[in-house]
């Protein structure tokens, strides 16, 4: 496309961007004015297939999101919470058994972070990881365990100095609340490089004949993997900020994870957290079948 | 050509394409076929019917495809994780399988004028005897194409394509092509870089005519 042409071509091009642009703020703005109302699952799925529609793949499907004002403490001592957030995790058909937190936004935020991550303690779930591509958390790594004490304390009353920071091994039989789920801060050399360090070592050892070719398979490489020792894969990835891309959490094991997106970590709320888990509980894994 | 529907668009497809293709477009889509089986169960109709449909669709989109001037599609036909369906509809994905790529290869001169690269990536070992034969005929018949590239995914999974390259380079190793080299305990970033392109080059999905040669690492 040349000339006069062209250019009548990239007017209208401005044009349909201009007019998405305009689209998306609406439904943004009436989502959120909607969002509390007694209908809100009902706006969510009108306002998902409008989007869809209209090519707002990145708004369709995201959930209700209340801005500041939004209360992360509900009424009620810490005794009280704990008892009803372990209750809430277990009226779930289901609950996933690792939970993925992966935030897109360029700046993150640790008390956000940290009420998530209590959270997903507090409903039973076993293994939380916290993932963001700048590796913001993990350089900050005791930054976020801080304020993770600090709400731990807060928001359940519990004192977890003793476990948060050290790899405990996981008691499946043990689902009373305490302080025994397990967390691990990743970032991209957790993903694609761990892979490649994986591929080194084996190569390393063929180099040395300690081994053949013939012996690599998905399940040696899949235990050659140390980026996640001792956690299972992600069932559920709640992927906050506006790319649609995990933005290399965990390629290998995220091949059946479940992924939930919200548009933003930032002031998030237990109910926008739990209406996620609702979300994951509801859906229908054929796993291929 | 049966895979990629002929005919041109209408007037306002047209239209539409002149408008998105003023921006920025993608060179390369990838496509996961889902929701067949719903679809049939919304229309009333056998999965298999579901199944061809889902195929139809995807000649239409190739179309798209080619108009809009996107040149590397990618298509997620048939995971390692589909083997456990009921035989009967293992064995109606296969009988699909079969007629599509038998028809393919009454087609080369269909092929050869649109310069359409087939590949087909997976555990292809998975697969009926008579249906590797008709993927090999069609992957080499079309191997020197090069104005656009077809690439199906058919006992696929991402795990068994990085597995398979990992494996590859170990296989450059023993066969002394490649060499890893480290320090001490430590790769340095530099060697990790290039062990990154090489693994990139195993990758089956990545063989592009303009992707880099191989190095050692």
């Amino acid at each position: 496309m040349s000339g006069a042409g062209g250019l009548a071509w990239r007017a209208l091009h401005a044009l349909l961007r201009a007019l998405l642009c305009l689209q998306r703020a609406l439904l943004a703005c009436l989502r959120g004015r909607a969002a509390a109302g007694p209908r809100a699952w009902l706006w969510r799925r009108a306002a998902s297939a409008a989007a869809s529609c209209a090519l707002l793949a990145p708004a369709a499907g995201a959930f209700a999101f209340r801005k500041a004002g939004a209360a992360r403490r509900r009424p009620g001592g810490a005794a009280q919470r704990r008892q009803r957030w372990r209750s809430d995790g277990r009226a779930l058909q289901k609950l996933p058994v690792h939970m993925g937190l992966v935030v897109t936004e360029e700046e993150p935020s640790y008390a956000d972070m940290a009420s998530l991550v209590v959270w997903c303690m507090a409903v039973g779930i076993s293994y939380v990881s916290v993932y963001d591509h700048n590796g913001i958390f993990k350089r900050n790594n005791s930054r976020l365990m801080d304020e993770i004490l600090k709400q731990q304390q807060e928001l359940l009353g519990l004192d977890c100095s003793k476990y948060t920071v050290e790899f405990v091994n996981q008691d499946k039989a043990d689902q009373v609340l305490n302080c025994q789920s397990t967390l691990k801060v990743l970032s991209p050399e957790d993903g694609k490089a761990d892979i490649v360090k994986a591929a080194q070592n084996f190569c390393q050892l063929v180099a040395q004949q300690q081994r053949t070719y013939t012996d690599l398979d998905v399940n040696v490489l899949d235990n050659l993997l140390s980026s996640t020792n001792g956690f299972p894969d992600p069932d559920l990835v709640l992927k906050f900020g506006p790319v649609d891309s995990t933005l290399g959490f965990l390629p290998w094991h995220i091949r059946l994870t479940e992924i939930i997106s919200l548009p933003s970590h930032l002031n998030i709320s237990y109910e926008d957290f739990f209406s996620a888990l609702h979300h994951y509980a509801a859906c229908e894994q054929r796993w291929g079948k | 050509m049966s895979w990629i529907r002929e005919g041109e668009l209408t007037i306002i497809e047209r239209f539409c394409a002149n408008i998105i293709k003023a921006g920025p477009m993608p060179k390369h889509v990838a496509f996961i076929m889902d929701g067949n089986r719903r679809y049939a169960q919304k229309c009333h109709v056998e999965r298999q019917q579901g199944h061809s449909q889902g195929f139809d669709k995807l000649a239409q989109t190739l179309r798209w495809c080619l108009n809009l001037g996107i040149r590397e599609v990618t298509v997620y036909a048939f995971s390692i994780e589909n083997f456990k369906r009921s035989k009967e509809e293992v064995d109606g994905l296969m009988d699909l399988a079969r007629q599509k790529f038998s028809r393919l290869l009454e087609e080369q001169e269909s092929l050869k004028k649109h310069g359409v690269c087939i590949r087909v990536l997976g555990d292809l070992p998975l697969l009926p005897l008579d249906i590797q034969e008709l993927i090999a005929q069609a992957v080499l018949a079309t191997r020197n194409y090069n104005k656009c590239f077809l690439n199906v995914c058919f006992a696929y999974t991402s795990r068994h394509e990085i597995s398979n390259a990992v494996r590859e380079m170990a296989w450059g190793v023993e066969q002394g092509l490649l060499e890893p080299s480290y320090h001490g305990d430590r790769y340095t970033s530099k060697t990790e870089e290039k062990l990154v392109m090489c693994l990139n080059r195993c990758l089956i999905s990545v063989c592009t005519p303009t992707t880099p040669p191989i190095q050692t690492f």
